[in-house]
């Protein structure tokens, strides 16, 4: 008999759904005194490589109100040629093939090495870039200046100053752009501009000039005096580069790729002066409303991913420099669009390199992993209703029935956009159960969740993917057993978790954290005064990370993996405990951000004596090995690359692994989540479950 | 294979900076489901397990050699193997060049004088690379397997290398590589008739 563990598994490797319960109280009443909402993880690109694309247009219910999609869990009468839903075919005429819009703004205030290095990687991703995609650029400094991608010998730029922002109507007079159609609509109708002007052109033609332009490119000329920073107008360049897509190519995929090697000062959109001795905005500082420019900061950059989400495009923010760049400030742009924020010390380092190298992945069929301007439309059973939705995401401001009063998240729709996501890109959703309390079960004993996910291929063909999946009712008076064997309790911790970010974003106070034990308020906990040492951007970087992986990955930043090596035996997984630490073992530890391998000290001795050497040590050098091989499984698949620490007993970056398995040791280390003094040394696993344990609790004995 | 190896990150600009696999290595992985996604179980009861042996001070000698096989060695290895095993043929550039050059003239027919004047410009500078020594080794075998699929109308195989030669040597190859990556691409497009004269 199959567990629910391993149903749990089917769903979500078939599906890409994690439900919190599996197994749905059916009333309103009820389902509040579960503590836990009934909410889903869901993965709308999750890797099918056994779905084939079906060559025509989804089956959908005509009644106006409902347009669901046929579906494995409708009745059909082959003999009347019925289904249980009346429907209609949408004659929907394939759209033109539009093509993928690349568009770089690049800074140029930085260090020659790095600058050097960031032209390099630049040119090697129009290698890796399909030859019909057109590609743009926009560098910047104390200036901005588009530039013009000709073939005809010699290279023009419109310079603008940066200090001054433009909208899309100066920008479009100022750069000679012609007005776009006025209902630049994907439908039979082409569209009315050609597609591509000066400053957007297909990679295959301007691939020679573009290359021996950015070859050229030379760091920003205007001089820097001692005790200043470089005067970089990162604010208006971002708003340019908006504009010029919104001009031009409204509504077609399309990724404003920036490259930050500093903090934006000056213009609109500036983080910090340009003096060093005064320094970029602290949590304390934020706390203390000492953040002379963090308000007006956000909103500029909040505008501009409001009007690229609007317009389907995406905007991704390389921040590469050993300070903080504004993260905190421009974290909309990714998070409203789905775009990526990578977080790196220097432009020349392997790890934005080869970040940056994955993003152009592709699949087993050669196209990109990456998708463009989808939309989720979710359905329900009317005895549920959608509150909303936490994730990378922006709401389409869709009413419908299903639409709950009670917001989390992204609510009041049920209807999303993601301008951009892939295979991995997971959506929070949280649901209400309506059904009255002692109302009979609803007929057919399953409430029923249809999601409708439209986007453009990285092929430029659009698709919709259909998942429709179900759960049982049960009455929580008499099966209350059948509902507790449902949790979840690993999708439920994320889903909460997320919640908590969420709230503790956008609310002030301490109600919050009520209702959360320690463990997930320590993702939470750098808005309160506490010695916490993660700088803001740092804190943007982690929660933008968090709220969008998938679950594995996100269980993983919220308790990290630690596996043993020795010779007692295979690699074991072991506590995150300081008694896991053995002189005679290798550790391997999995934050999500970093890849940590530790040699206990009678190891390390062996390696320093140099044993691995020695034909007759030949397994010794095997268990050296093993750890390092598995890191690199790792470091293949990861999105962002994380850091990698080959440390050992007694070795300075050892520390990193101490604070994990030791929190009480945490004051002054940077990789900590901020602990307060004095707390009872409480290893990550036992938390986690006493956590869980005590949810299940509250959800069994309120029932009772 | 010397187009398959780990090099460590740049330890100086970026603290704990990953290790890069080259571009080989990467594509060559088959998608295998990660092994350690398993956690340890909590103790049922509250006590905490002790460590039981303190650390030796001297630690004398890991166990010896096991009787059963160990198990093979994984992909990856040190560029110095790497280069052993790759055969000892030293690349022509002659032979190399004379490739591009007749690709070249086949595309000259047809293709816009300026672009063929600009992918000239950058076999001029890959030559002068060549001749001055500035080409590694690597990079000088790849070009050498590049022509030779380029000569034999392997047009993915052969844009496949030179997009292995970006990612792995962006420094030396960026300034005259995508004047290959052109070459590549007018070649293959090139009528039945004119391609002939080419491949022959």
């Amino acid at each position: 008999m199959a567990t629910f563990a391993d149903y749990i598994t089917q769903n979500e490797d078939r599906d890409g759904v994690r439900f919190s319960w599996n197994v749905w109280p059916s009333s309103r009443l009820e389902a509040t005194r579960m503590v836990v909402p009934v909410a889903a993880l869901f993965t709308p690109l999750k890797e099918r490589p056994d779905l084939p694309p079906i060559q025509y247009e989804p089956v959908l219910c005509s009644r106006a109100t409902c347009r669901a999609v046929l579906n494995p869990l409708c009745q059909v009468d082959y003999r009347a040629k019925l289904w249980a839903c009346n429907f209609c075919y949408q004659r929907n005429q394939r759209g033109p093939q539009m093509p993928l819009i690349f568009l770089y703004v690049v800074d140029t205030c930085m260090e020659d090495e790095d600058l050097q290095a960031l032209k390099e990687s630049l040119q090697m991703s129009l290698s890796l870039l399909p030859p019909t995609a057109l590609v743009g650029l926009i560098t910047f400094g104390r200036m901005v200046q588009v530039h013009e991608l000709g073939c005809e010998g010699i290279s023009k730029s419109y310079v603008f100053r940066g200090t001054k922002d433009l909208n899309a109507k100066q920008l479009q007079e100022m750069l000679g752009l012609a007005k776009p159609a006025a209902n630049q609509a994907r439908g039979p109708q082409t569209p009315q501009q050609p597609l591509s002007n000066r400053f957007l052109q297909p990679v295959q033609k301007i691939d020679m000039n573009l290359t021996d332009l950015l070859g050229e490119l030379q760091r920003d000329p205007w001089p820097v005096t001692q005790g200043k920073r470089p005067l970089r107008s990162l604010g208006v360049a971002l708003s340019i580069a908006v504009g010029l897509l919104e001009c031009t190519f409204p509504n077609t995929g399309a990724r404003i790729m920036s490259f930050i090697g500093g903090p934006a000062t000056q213009g609109p959109g500036m983080v910090v002066g340009d003096e060093l001795k005064t320094p970029i905005r602290s949590w304390h500082d934020i706390e203390k409303d000492n953040a002379k420019f963090m308000k007006k900061a956000t909103k500029h950059y909040e505008a501009l991913a409001n009007r690229a989400s609007t317009n389907g495009h995406i905007i991704d923010l390389y921040a590469c420099a050993l300070d903080q760049t504004g993260l905190l400030e421009m974290k909309c742009c990714a998070n409203y669009t789905g775009g990526y924020m990578v977080m790196a010390d220097s432009f020349n380092t392997s790890l934005f390199k080869q970040t940056f190298q994955r993003v152009f992945t592709k699949d087993v069929q050669g196209s990109f992993k990456m998708a463009f301007g989808a939309t989720l439309e979710v359905k329900m059973s009317r005895e549920v209703k959608l509150s909303g939705a936490i994730g990378p995401c922006v709401s389409l401001h869709a009413k419908g029935t299903c639409v709950s009063e009670n917001e989390i998240g992204t609510g009041g729709t049920c209807q999303w956009k993601i301008c951009g996501l892939d295979a991995n890109t997971t959506l929070a959703l949280y649901f209400e159960v309506v059904n009255q309390h002692n109302a009979p079960i609803p007929q057919g004993g399953r409430g029923a969740i249809q999601f409708v996910t439209q986007y453009q291929h990285s092929s430029g063909q659009r698709r919709i993917r259909v998942t429709t999946t179900a759960r049982n009712w049960a009455d929580a008076q008499t099966q209350i057993q059948n509902i507790s064997a449902s949790f979840d309790q690993e999708a439920a911790a994320i889903l909460m978790a997320r919640l908590a970010v969420y709230r503790a974003e956008t609310e002030e106070g301490p109600d919050v954290l009520r209702w959360l034990d320690r463990q997930l308020i320590r993702l939470v906990q750098c808005r309160r005064p506490s010695p916490s040492t993660l700088s803001p951007d740092e804190s943007s970087y982690y929660r933008h990370q968090f709220n969008r992986q998938d679950l594995t990955q996100a269980l993983i930043m919220v308790q990290p993996l630690l596996y043993a090596y020795s010779f007692n035996g295979p690699p074991e997984p072991v506590l995150l405990d300081s008694s896991s630490i053995l002189p005679d073992r290798i550790l391997l530890m999995d934050t999500f951000f970093q890849i940590l391998i530790y040699h206990g000290e009678t190891v390390s001795q062996w390696r320093k004596a140099g044993y691995q050497d020695l034909p007759e040590y030949e397994n010794f050098k095997q268990l050296l090995q093993a750890p390092v091989d598995d890191a690199q499984e790792l470091l293949h698949t990861r999105f962002p690359m994380p850091r990698y620490i080959d440390t050992e007993h007694g070795g300075s970056q050892a520390r990193f692994l101490l604070s994990k398995v030791n929190p009480s040791q945490t004051h002054n280390n940077m990789f900590s989540w901020g602990q307060d003094s004095g707390a009872p040394i409480l290893t990550d696993d036992v938390s986690l479950q006493v956590f869980m344990d005590h949810l299940k609790k509250l959800a069994v004995s309120s029932a009772a | 294979m010397e187009d398959m190896y780990v090099k460590p990150g740049n330890q100086e600009r970026g603290w704990n900076d990953p290790p890069q696999f080259s571009y080989g290595l990467q594509m060559s992985r088959t998608p295998q489901r990660t092994l350690l996604n398993k956690r340890a179980a909590p103790p049922v009861s509250g006590e905490r397990h002790v460590p039981s042996a303190t650390p030796p001070v001297h630690p004398g000698k890991p166990p010896g050699f096991m009787a059963t096989p160990p198990p093979p060695a994984g992909p990856i290895r040190s560029q110095k193997e790497a280069d052993r095993s790759q055969s000892e043929r030293t690349p022509e550039m002659e032979a190399v060049m004379s490739v591009m050059k007749s690709a070249l003239m086949s595309c000259r027919q047809t293709v816009k004088g300026q672009i063929c004047n600009d992918v000239e410009k950058r076999l001029r500078l890959l030559e002068d690379s060549w001749t001055s020594g500035r080409l590694s080794l690597p990079v000088q075998r790849r070009m050498d397997t590049l022509a030779e699929e380029l000569k034999s109308g392997r047009w993915d195989a052969a844009d496949e290398i030179h997009r292995s030669l970006m990612v792995d040597h962006v420094t030396e190859v960026s300034q005259w590589m995508v004047g290959v990556k052109r070459l590549i691409a007018e070649t293959r497009n090139l009528s039945p008739q004119h391609l002939e004269l080419f491949l022959r």
